[in-house]
């Protein structure tokens, strides 16, 4: 009963492939088109270089602020309802929907040296737009309810029971935390980081607006990217690309392994 | 909150503002200026019919997920999610060259909306798949089975009792595409070659002005967007609603 065709099984199995399998691999065979030796000469570029350092420098600060942002904003959400959580609920997923390209026009209007809060940064000697904190606050925008989004439908299933138990017996907020709602968030929260890190990794319109895509100072590795490739360097952003494409089958191994994760957790709860 | 405040809503405030500095009717000549016309209406095309070909084809995948089991099932389960993982310029420049001018495949759609429909086709596939998949787990099979034996075809089970419970998935799943689709721009920006008036999606061309040393024209028709987008999911959510409840 309810069996699903074999030729949809087929036609499934083609459609993805087709649509996602064959652009995957097509990244690989072009970066070693030119074979090993090519690869590892465009791999020592000092300019993809320069981008890749800036682009782990990025998510060294956006990752962990938006992981604690992220949990810390669940719990409040779900914990402490009030007609504040109640519209930020709703408008949770909202910087999801708005086009990356309108997100850096937005920060570059709020952050330019003329714009509010540009204006008093600037008078400080704190340049945003057209720099490296620029591009940090666009990856943070960009991938803001991704923890967030992950965590609110769990905290409201697991309850608070165990928490008040523990507190009643005189556990501190910290301890709980650690020892109880941490473990229980531990594989739902590892999910959506690692959605925020492919998000951040990976965004391109909104970083191309607010850092001025400047080649070795405020190029990330996406606009190295758009920029080999504009110049008539295909070979070269095919490199970059492929990097990125390892990259983001490693995430999805990681997001794999969370999942399961998860709905073992939730299966032996069950 | 102050966090909030100062990552999203300042600069959400500081682009209506920018809108609307020279008033309304100068807001009003900017959004509705000629290009930005058609930058819409190739991008609300597309995306709507990236939207449809998801519902149609994410419903297709989700079963076969969720409802078969063959070996390589994983793989294809895995796969599902790349378009989120991949980086959108990767995938702008693999399809630009994949389906360019030069290409391998001998297919070139560069230049025309069926390449950026295939790029944002792309992009949203995971959006229904991953909206339908976890309602057909829980879907019982109580109800197909007493139908089909009482004499139902396989086709009107699927019209009269599959389709009716998945509906609310697959509009929320499709609405979301939809969402994502009118804001896309680095997977885009290459096949589309970018040419004003013909292959110029909105985003694209809200770079350009911004580029061009008009913020405020390209504030005024980011506003346009944000408000279609907005428009979208609410319409998307009260439409779900609506379906399950009458369910």
């Amino acid at each position: 009963m309810g069996r699903s065709p074999r030729w949809l099984r087929t036609l499934v199995i083609l459609y993805v492939g087709l649509l996602v399998g064959v652009p995957l691999v097509f990244v690989f065979q072009r970066a070693f088109a030119h074979g090993a030796g090519a690869l590892w000469t465009a791999l020592q570029d000092p300019s993809m270089g320069n981008a890749i350092g800036l682009t782990i420098r990025v998510v060294l600060v956006a990752l962990p602020v938006n992981t604690i942002v992220g949990v810390g904003a669940a719990l409040w959400i779900v914990r402490h309802p009030s007609w504040l959580t109640r519209i930020i609920d709703r408008v949770i997923d909202v910087p999801l929907a708005i086009s990356p390209i309108i997100i850096g026009l937005m920060l570059e209007l709020a952050y330019a040296q003329n714009g509010w809060l540009g204006r008093p940064l600037a008078a400080l000697g704190l340049q945003i737009i057209f720099s490296y904190p620029g591009i940090v606050l666009a990856c943070i925008f960009v991938s803001l309810p991704l923890v967030t989004r992950q965590l609110i439908p769990l905290l409201r299933e697991i309850g608070s029971n165990q928490e008040q138990t523990a507190a009643s017996l005189g556990a501190g907020p910290v301890r709980i935390f650690l020892t109880i709602t941490m473990r229980s968030i531990l594989w739902a929260t590892a999910y959506g980081v690692s959605l925020t890190l492919a998000r951040i990794l990976g965004e391109y319109g909104a970083v191309l607006i607010v850092s001025g895509n400047i080649t070795d100072l405020t190029q990330t590795l996406t606009l190295n990217i758009g920029a080999n490739f504009e110049n008539y360097n295909a070979y070269q952003g095919f490199v970059g690309a492929g990097v990125l494409a390892l990259t983001s089958v490693i995430i999805l191994l990681l997001l794999g392994v969370a999942r399961h994760r998860e709905r073992k957790r939730h299966e032996h709860l069950a | 909150m102050t966090f909030y405040s100062l990552v999203v809503l300042i600069p959400l405030a500081a682009l209506f503002s920018n809108a609307f500095t020279h008033g309304w009717g100068f807001f009003w000549k900017a959004a509705t200026a000629k290009e930005a016309l058609s930058a819409y209406r190739l991008t609300i095309t597309c995306s709507l019919v990236a939207a449809l070909v998801n519902a149609v084809a994410g419903l297709g995948t989700a079963w076969v997920l969720v409802r078969d089991s063959f070996k390589g099932k994983a793989i294809l389960n895995a796969l599902i999610d790349l378009p989120f993982a991949l980086p959108t310029v990767v995938a702008g420049v693999t399809f630009y060259t994949l389906y360019g001018p030069k290409s391998p495949v001998h297919l070139t759609l560069t230049g025309t909306w069926t390449g950026i429909t295939v790029a944002i086709v792309f992009v949203t596939l995971p959006f229904t798949v991953r909206s339908v998949q976890p309602v057909i787990e829980t879907m019982t099979f109580n109800a197909e089975a007493a139908a089909a034996t009482l004499g139902a075809s396989p086709w009107r089970v699927f019209r009269t009792i599959t389709l009716p419970t998945l509906l609310p998935a697959i509009v929320t799943g499709a609405g979301l595409a939809f969402a994502r689709a009118m804001g896309e721009y680095g997977s885009v920006v290459f096949i589309s070659n970018n040419l004003p008036f013909r292959t110029e999606v909105a985003s694209s061309y809200i770079y350009s002005l911004a580029s061009a040393g008009d913020p405020i024209g390209a504030a005024a028709t980011a506003v346009m967007m944000l408000v279609v987008a907005l428009c979208v999911l609410v319409v998307v959510s009260v439409t779900s609603r609506r379906l399950v409840k009458g369910h």
